[in-house]
């Protein structure tokens, strides 16, 4: 240990530091400056960037006794006496700013970049930020933002003047979130940067083998290790859960075996993390390795007498579940289309890639327990731990602080959340684990890999006549979402098209991995790519301009699809018809040479499931309003932030509804002792449900306020209209401030609470399955993208991407474009660098240096179209738009390489071996042609 | 017990080497820190004391003569394009070292650091945890070679991008020791062995990187990497032609070493490619396959030829 002295943010400070301790746990953990952020441990993500004497420095892996007596600034001392810098107040007006957790270092970086630069191009700039990975915005906000605090900086003339909120109504006005500033200071909390005293830290071991039973257990040593408090097995926590009632197939901790490499056998809980670790090395476990199950095949097959994976099965094989679903006749409609094409596809798992890895800290009182937990789904977190704990859900309080990101990973119950429950229980402490990046990748819940053969036929003029998918996926060691993902493979395929042969059969198997889930454009991404580029193909066949073989097939709003789904609002024809225009698709699809091409595809979402994942009668979203003395309506919601704008889009509804600026209101979301139930942030709901629970909400309080203001001023009901923070009769006889009617309100009442609800409608048809899919609304898009392949090497460049996607009514065109940026981001890097390579059940790529998220540099030029239909069900017309987007930008970049250079990709992602392979193997089977 | 660990700062090469003698059983001297401290992290470097060497600033020039330049090890890789006489002369080390890592890295890490950047493989940059569970690798303790099944030879990656540039223009290294300093032969620091890679004494540091003049190096490389930003390298190609018709092709990122085959302009280019590539032992521990590895090296360094003599 040795003392230095660090001036932090103009501070000065004394600490006593370990010799090997790096700057960011001093930054974080003792000057307690948390705005400073952890995302991967290697110096590959840029979060924890700080300046040391006016350099960047990479502080999680610098050793502080490095800079002994430096000046350090961190993202807390950029904002000088209140006022946000120049850069961050760019970072907030330009929308750069989702879930925040990559935002400190992303200005650290801009900062220091731009004061050397300062006349940057964009090239510059994405070269500069290419060592900060973001995993939501995609880039290009972010990009904005410092250039044009560059051009400000330096000409000294605002660029664009602030958007403020147009005086009348706040739907449909670009705004930034309203935590945004606090993010952009360092300053929002997140799960990792709340520190209980006396809290003790959690330390996982972590199991050896794919598939093995645990012989033993010996913790004598490392609980007589100095430091050490408690140490929990499997038995201790017996009780199973999951997200879903079907799947409680989950133990907190391994019981009698394990069920895939790293899954967690015990968990030390010690003074320090340091503590922990060590003590974890001493816990000593004997394995019995039994066969292991890796691979979609091995799962499929009767697996003989081995020891199955779980002995809940029905067959002896490790098929977990099979969907499937038909209507029409494929036979009849494969004999009958002019056109038939049947190919293969496979696709490998792709994780989160949230910058925020795990983080919770739980504690037990004379309330029961309390959680704050980085987590989607606050609720059916609440429901795991009063199971897993055994106590009545009234002992049981989730927090969920500010998040870093989340893309459904972070939307399941977790073993952590669990054993760090039980061990505050047991130890009568708060206690806290967060993970490192290598535990979130094992821990993973990301998108299943898949293998599919897909049937599709359609008639010469373009008329698709049938699809018959059948599809394997792979759900690793346990349930999650797999019942869902099952279903959503096949389900999501009967639109945007007209479909009257459609049928689909999956299987998922489990296997001996860190198991899948949920994961932006949930189940529906993989399928979808296979079946729009079958689209592409066909049309190719029958010479038809692809765009034009799908304007033919499109559902009509209005209408049902072959499984009875509702369609109303949709905007899919103007989506294609946009992106079309603006990529100059006729002049240029089929009409660049050789290596050079354009490919368009299309997607369909649900806007939320209409039906619960726990059956019961509760509204799907309820959101309460309280208005006191003061006038500033408060808000209180279940739903999850988790960067994705929420708690803005509530704020927005609420305002718009009683014609009050939205400083008149404040958000309180996603506390389960606060707030009313929402069942959180998946299946792209939020926006939908706890947006038209808070419509209804801000209507029956304006509705109390009416029949407080026309009884006391004897004035019409119906005459009175709200607006600009002021409320007036028609002939403006009434004229009075908000404030004035809060007064009428509540004389002689005191502070009002009204409630609002969602329920979705009865939907779907009542065959055995109807359910799946459902949604009161459906989002629809379409992607163009513009690639160059180089035929010598393989190598695929992605030079632009057009998208546009039907969100029925951008309450907030902003953070619609940003979801739309980084939805159709998440798809480059799926299409073109992620994937989880395992080897012999082992995640070789647990990190981000090695799971390839695209850099800036890495993404193209991302050109954002919103389309509006408002929707008749949605709030103020609108639907969903945080996962729908993603569906159609794979797709239309492997259609891309086809119009570059005529292979069809089968395999994502896209590698430039695999390019080349295909583009030698075309050109073998073209020479006999040449000869002839 | 957790280990007490030490930190040092020597002010200048003597005092390191000294600090290095007084705690040899277990040190490691420390440049930018960026591979180093990770594989720390991991559990791959267990050294208890480290010698941090970033206050040296007699390491941190860029030094020109007629006859040759001398950069300093420490010179980051961010700083080298500050230097007039490198930009002039030398564009291809300048340009080399914007694709090694990330803008942030490169704010930290040197070129003496990244010449001496440890070879890596899929299944030895891992965590502890995770290479047990895999059986521990030749490189680390283990009797197998995981990529490869073999029980003999580790072939985990040479993966710096300026290493192979500099020993394309005939870099040389000034190595200070406890017996005083001398000059070697860039690439005689490789030993080709992937668990031990180079064949320096432990207590050895580079004071300077030194290119000649004279010879008017001119060069080009190609880099083979999933991402245009953070990644290392899969493949890095470099050829140097100078004003004699001297030609050095080396290639990295597909053997234990760089890869080195030396000619002349008059040589048939085809031969000497084809050398390079029956030279790189290449296995199947990176994230392109080892058959498209080999496959570019003949196309990246074709691409460099064409560069050259276009």
């Amino acid at each position: 240990m040795k003392q230095i002295k660090l001036k932090i943010n103009g501070k000065q400070y004394v600490f006593l530091v370990n010799d090997h301790e790096m700057l960011s746990n001093v930054i974080r953990e003792k000057a307690g400056l948390t705005g400073t952020k952890i995302g991967c441990e290697q110096g590959s993500c840029g979060a924890c960037t700080v300046m040391v004497n006016k350099e960047p420095v990479l502080s999680c892996i610098t050793p502080a006794l490095r800079y002994d007596g430096a000046e350090i600034t961190t993202i807390e001392g950029v904002s000088k006496n209140g006022e946000l810098d120049l850069l961050q107040a760019k970072f907030v007006e330009k929308g750069s700013i989702q879930c925040g957790f990559c935002t400190p270092g992303m200005v650290m970086t801009a900062l220091d970049f731009v004061n050397k630069n300062p006349n940057p191009s964009i090239h510059e700039i994405k070269d500069a930020m290419a060592g900060n990975v973001c995993r939501c915005t995609g880039y290009k906000k972010i990009i904005e933002a410092v250039a044009e605090y560059a051009e400000e900086r330096r000409t000294g003339k605002p660029k664009t003047e602030i958007k403020k909120p147009t005086p009348k109504g706040s739907v449909g006005v670009p705004r930034p979130y309203i935590e945004a500033t606090k993010k952009v200071q360092g300053i929002a909390d997140y799960a990792d940067d709340y520190n209980l005293k006396d809290v003790l830290h959690v330390k996982f071991v972590r199991g050896l083998h794919a598939h093995a039973k645990i012989v033993s257990i010996d913790t004598s040593e490392a609980l007589a290790y100095e430091g050490v408090r408690y140490i929990a097995i499997g038995k201790e926590l017996p009780i199973t859960f999951g997200v879903l009632p079907l799947s409680q197939d989950e133990e907190a901790i391994a019981i009698d075996k394990t069920r895939y490499v790293g899954e967690i056998v015990a968990a030390v809980a010690a003074d320090t993390e340091e503590i922990a670790a060590h003590a974890c090395k001493l816990v000593k476990v004997k394995y019995e390795p039994i066969k292991a199950f890796l691979t979609i095949e091995e799962s499929l097959n009767d697996i003989g007498t081995a020891e199955k994976i779980h002995n809940t099965t029905k067959f002896n094989n490790n098929v977990h579940k099979k969907a499937e679903l038909r209507f029409g006749d494929q036979q009849q409609g494969l004999k009958d289309a002019e056109v038939k094409l049947k190919m293969d596809f496979e696709m490998i798992g792709i994780n989160h890639g949230f910058t925020e890895p795990h983080a919770t800290t739980a504690f037990w009182d004379e309330n029961g327990l309390t959680m704050i937990s980085a987590t989607q789904v606050t609720h059916y977190l609440h429901r795991a731990l009063a199971k897993t704990m055994e106590v009545p859900l009234s002992r049981v309080r989730v927090i969920k602080p500010h998040i870093g990101g989340g893309f459904g990973g972070k939307g399941d119950p977790f073993a952590h959340e669990i054993i760090v429950a039980h061990i505050a229980r047991k130890t009568g402490k708060p206690v806290k684990v967060r993970l490192s990046r290598e535990e979130v990748f094992l821990n993973n819940h990301g998108r299943h890999p898949t293998k599919m053969t897909i049937q599709l036929g359609a008639n010469k003029d373009g008329m698709l006549k049938v699809l018959d998918a059948a599809v394997a996926i792979d759900g690793g060691a346990y349930g999650s979402f797999g019942v869902v993902t099952s279903y959503y493979n096949g389900v999501l395929l009967q639109a945007p098209y007209k479909l009257d042969n459609f049928g689909f059969v999956t299987h998922r198997v489990y296997t001996n991995k860190p198991q899948c889930g949920a994961m932006r454009g949930h189940g529906a991404v993989n399928t979808r790519f296979a079946v729009e580029s079958m689209i592409d193909d066909i049309a190719h066949q029958i010479k038809m301009d692809p765009i034009e073989m799908r304007m033919k097939n499109f559902l009509d709003p209005n209408s049902l699809t072959v499984g009875k789904y509702r369609i109303t609002s949709n905007g899919i024809k103007q989506a294609i018809s946009v992106v079309a225009e603006q990529a100059d698709w006729k002049n240029k699809h089929g009409k660049m040479p050789m290596g050079h091409g354009f490919g368009v595809a299309c997607g369909f979402f649900i806007s939320g499931s209409a039906l619960p994942i726990i059956w019961n009668e509760l509204p799907q979203s309820v959101v309460h309003l309280k208005l006191d003395f003061d006038g500033r309506v408060l808000i209180t919601s279940g739903a999850n932030d988790i960067g994705q704008g929420s708690d803005t889009m509530l704020a927005i509804i609420v305002s718009e509804v009683l014609g009050i600026s939205m400083d008149r209101t404040f958000v309180i979301a996603a506390d389960t002792l606060i707030t009313p139930v929402d069942l959180g942030s998946y299946s792209s709901r939020v926006t939908f449900m706890a947006g038209n629970a808070a419509k209804d909400a801000a209507e029956n309080l304006r509705k109390e306020m009416v029949e407080a203001i026309s009884k006391k001023k004897n004035i019409n009901a119906e005459e009175l209209h709200f607006s600009e923070n002021r409320i007036f009769s028609n002939d403006k006889s009434l004229d009075i401030t908000w404030e004035d009617g809060v007064e009428m309100l509540v004389a002689n009442r005191g502070a009002v609470s009204v409630s609002g609800k969602y329920i979705s409608p009865k939907l779907g048809g009542d065959f055995k399955g109807a359910g799946a899919g459902l949604s009161p609304s459906y989002s629809f898009s379409s992607c163009v993208a513009e690639v160059k392949v180089d035929t010598e090497t393989g190598h695929v460049k992605i030079l632009n991407v057009w998208g546009a996607h039907d969100c029925g009514k951008a309450l907030n065109p902003l953070a619609v474009e940003g979801q739309l940026e980084g939805s159709w981001h998440m798809g480059i890097g799926q299409v073109m660098t992620e994937e989880m390579q395992y080897y012999n059940g082992l995640l070789v790529n647990n990190n981000f240096l090695d799971y390839k998220i695209p850099t800036s540099l890495d993404t193209p030029p991302i050109h954002t179209n919103i389309i509006e239909t408002i929707d008749p069900e949605g709030p103020f017309g609108a639907k969903e738009t945080g996962e729908g987007a993603i569906h159609a930008m794979l797709p239309a970049v492997a259609n891309a390489v086809y119009d570059a250079v005529g292979i069809r990709i089968t395999k994502l992602p896209i590698k430039s071996e695999d390019v080349l392979r295909l583009l030698k193997e075309k050109e073998k089977l073209n020479q006999p042609e040449k000869v002839s | 017990m957790i280990t007490e660990r030490t930190y040092l700062k020597p002010a200048n090469v003597k005092q390191a080497i000294d600090m290095a003698i007084a705690n040899s059983s277990s040190f490691r001297f420390l440049a930018g820190g960026t591979d180093v401290l990770v594989n720390k992290f991991q559990g791959n470097e267990l050294s208890d004391c480290l010698i941090d060497i970033t206050e040296i600033a007699e390491l941190k020039k860029v030094e020109a003569s007629k006859t040759y330049v001398k950069i300093g090890a420490l010179v980051r890789l961010d700083d080298l394009k500050k230097d007039k006489t490198l930009a002039n002369h030398f564009p291809a080390l300048i340009a080399v070292a914007h694709e090694v890592a990330s803008p942030m890295l490169r704010k930290t890490a040197t070129i003496g650091g990244n010449v001496l950047c440890e070879n890596r493989c899929s299944f030895y940059n891992q965590s502890e945890w995770w290479r047990e569970a895999v059986g521990y690798c030749l490189k680390c303790e283990g009797v197998l070679c995981i990529a490869t099944g073999g029980k003999k030879s580790c072939f985990s990656k040479f993966v710096s991008d300026t290493a192979p540039v500099l020993i394309s223009m005939g870099a040389m290294l000034e190595l200070a020791d406890v017996d005083g300093v001398k000059e070697v032969a860039l690439e005689s620091i490789y030993t080709g062995d992937g668990i031990a890679p180079r064949n320096l004494s432990k207590t050895a540091l580079i004071q300077n990187i030194i290119l000649p003049m004279a010879n008017e190096w001119k060069s080009a490389f190609r880099k083979l990497r999933p991402r245009e930003a953070v990644d290392f390298t899969s493949l890095t190609t470099a050829v140097s032609i100078d004003k004699s018709g001297n030609v050095r092709i080396v290639v990295g990122g597909v053997d234990p070493k760089p890869v080195l085959i030396t000619g002349t302009t008059k040589d048939d280019k085809n031969e000497l490619i084809k050398q390079a590539v029956k030279k790189a032992r290449i296995v199947d521990n990176d994230v392109y396959s080892r058959g498209y590895r080999k496959e570019m090296i003949t196309v990246f360094l074709n691409q460099c030829f064409d560069e050259l003599l276009k």
